[in-house]
């Protein structure tokens, strides 16, 4: 067994913040891009702008800048609304920007904007007949995207998650920047302490390449799932 | 006994696109077991009136009722629309499409297409909605192909699951929108054979198709469009046998 000279169980612990941190961070991402690749789909002029502002904004401007902006300047700006509120009506209230969830914030934000565009792509590559058969049998439009349009985007979305995913998966790392114990911080402390960075950063480096691997397994599944009906067409004609 | 109302009728039915006026004030009345055949050229608005008929397209003019209930509408200033789509979802549940292209669900098996209306939409129960769904698919000669794929199956198969997908709502009216024109012509036999049953047992159909001799069969009244116009409709003695315009005439006469 490799001695971690201590470092261990926050090593543990800090490879289940990055974990917890990926996954809430890719449910924030996929709703977000759900939202925004109807957005920049709907016919509403100033829906299509908010859709088009939000994907401009986010991929023109780096991951780092926008966590700090968010961390600091989220802080900054609740504090300043809390403020208003204590001196209009007398209410105190303190909310602290949590260093997680701003973390999770952050990059479902970033990562919400490029599941858009995987998402839209994926939208308008279904066949319109087959809404069209699901409206004309009297399902609503939730119902509709549910049973039809979502399992059926799938199939063309699920290359550019599994792409995003992993470059997500790595951008968790920018969070230890804003005090984040994630393990790559803790990989950083132990390793100026002991000066010893194989000893750390290589578990590190191998617990990424662990996570990164099984999703790779996970996707082929799912990939695998989704194009059912669609695949080769053995019995054509018979 | 209070009158039953009729499954279907359209009133003064007007639509545009853009600058072009596509139906020209349109009315239909569909009673119990007619079968209506509308017929024209390409363009002549045909399929488009029939998609207003369960606003797959919003007609800018003109009522609709089925069975009795009349589709509620509003005029915003996108134009106008129904004014309540729940009850457009409950009209349309009982109207059943079928379409030129099939449109099978193609993510799911024949008989998952089949029950899929009848369980989420309807409220069926599942096991009842199969043992129905079964039922239909034999009659539509495809029992042996309810767990295939729509990609595994030909045009004419995937037209009848269609079919049977359309009866597993119990439809008060059926709306065929060009059901054999996909169709390579070996194939389209065996499709009008279910379809001329289902006239043979008193559905309500009302079906837009270019399969003249198959309309003369079993039409209950057969409607010519020009232009967005119903320019000839009567029995289909009366309008395919002798028909009054020149250009119904030109329109019949055999092509080759």
């Amino acid at each position: 067994m490799i001695n971690f000279q201590g470092y261990g169980p926050r090593l543990l612990e800090g490879a289940l913040v990055t974990v917890e941190l990926a996954l809430l961070s890719l449910v924030v991402a996929v709703v977000l891009g759900l939202l925004t690749a109807s957005a920049k789909l709907s016919p509403n002029r100033l829906i299509h702008g908010i859709g088009t502002l939000y994907t401009t904004l986010i991929r023109g401007v780096p991951d780092l800048v926008l966590m700090l902006l968010l961390f600091y300047g989220g802080q900054i700006g609740i504090n300043m609304v809390t403020d208003q509120l204590y001196y209009a009506f007398d209410i105190d209230i303190f909310i602290n920007v949590n260093a997680f969830l701003s973390g999770v914030i952050t990059i479902g934000l970033i990562f919400g904007a490029y599941m858009g565009e995987t998402f839209r792509g994926a939208f308008q590559a279904v066949d319109e007949g087959q809404m069209e058969a699901a409206r004309a049998y009297g399902m609503n439009p939730l119902m509709a995207f549910r049973r039809v349009r979502f399992p059926q985007m799938m199939r063309h979305a699920l290359p550019g998650i599994g792409n995003n995913w992993m470059v997500l998966l790595k951008t968790t790392a920018l969070v230890s920047i804003i005090g984040l114990s994630d393990m790559v911080r803790v990989a950083a402390e132990a390793t100026k302490a002991t000066h010893e960075p194989f000893l750390f950063m290589i578990p590190v480096a191998a617990i990424y390449l662990l996570i990164a691997t099984l999703s790779e397994w996970g996707f082929a599944r799912l990939a695998k799932r989704y194009s059912t009906g669609f695949g080769e067409s053995s019995e054509w004609n018979n | 006994m209070a009158a039953t109302p009729i499954p279907l009728e359209a009133r003064g039915i007007k639509k545009r696109f853009g600058d072009h006026e596509v139906l020209k004030g349109l009315s239909l009345q569909a009673h119990k077991g007619d079968v209506i055949t509308l017929i024209g050229a390409s363009g002549s608005g045909k399929s488009t009136f029939l998609r207003c008929m369960n606003l797959l397209e919003q007609p800018d003019e003109g009522d609709l009722i089925v069975h009795g209930e009349a589709i509620n509408f509003r005029t915003t200033q996108r134009g106008r629309e129904p004014a309540n789509w729940k009850q457009v979802e409950r009209i349309r549940a009982k109207l059943s499409m079928v379409f030129q292209n099939f449109n099978l669900w193609a993510h799911m098996t024949l008989l998952e297409n089949v029950i899929e209306a009848p369980v989420h939409v309807l409220g069926k129960p599942r096991t009842e909605a199969i043992a129905q769904a079964r039922d239909l698919l034999d009659r539509v000669g495809l029992l042996d192909r309810a767990d295939y794929y729509p990609t595994q199956m030909s045009g004419g198969q995937q037209q009848r699951g269609a079919i049977a997908r359309a009866l597993a709502m119990d439809p008060e009216v059926m709306l065929f929108d060009e059901p054999t024109s996909a169709l390579d012509p070996e194939l389209v036999g065996d499709v009008l054979k279910v379809m001329r049953g289902l006239a043979d047992e008193g559905r309500t159909m009302i079906l837009v198709t270019h399969e003249i001799a198959f309309a003369r069969d079993v039409s209950s009244q057969v409607i010519y469009l020009h232009q967005g116009v119903i320019e000839e409709s009567g029995t289909p003695a009366e309008v395919l046998d002798n028909p009054r315009s020149e250009r119904l005439r030109q329109f019949l006469a055999p092509k080759h």
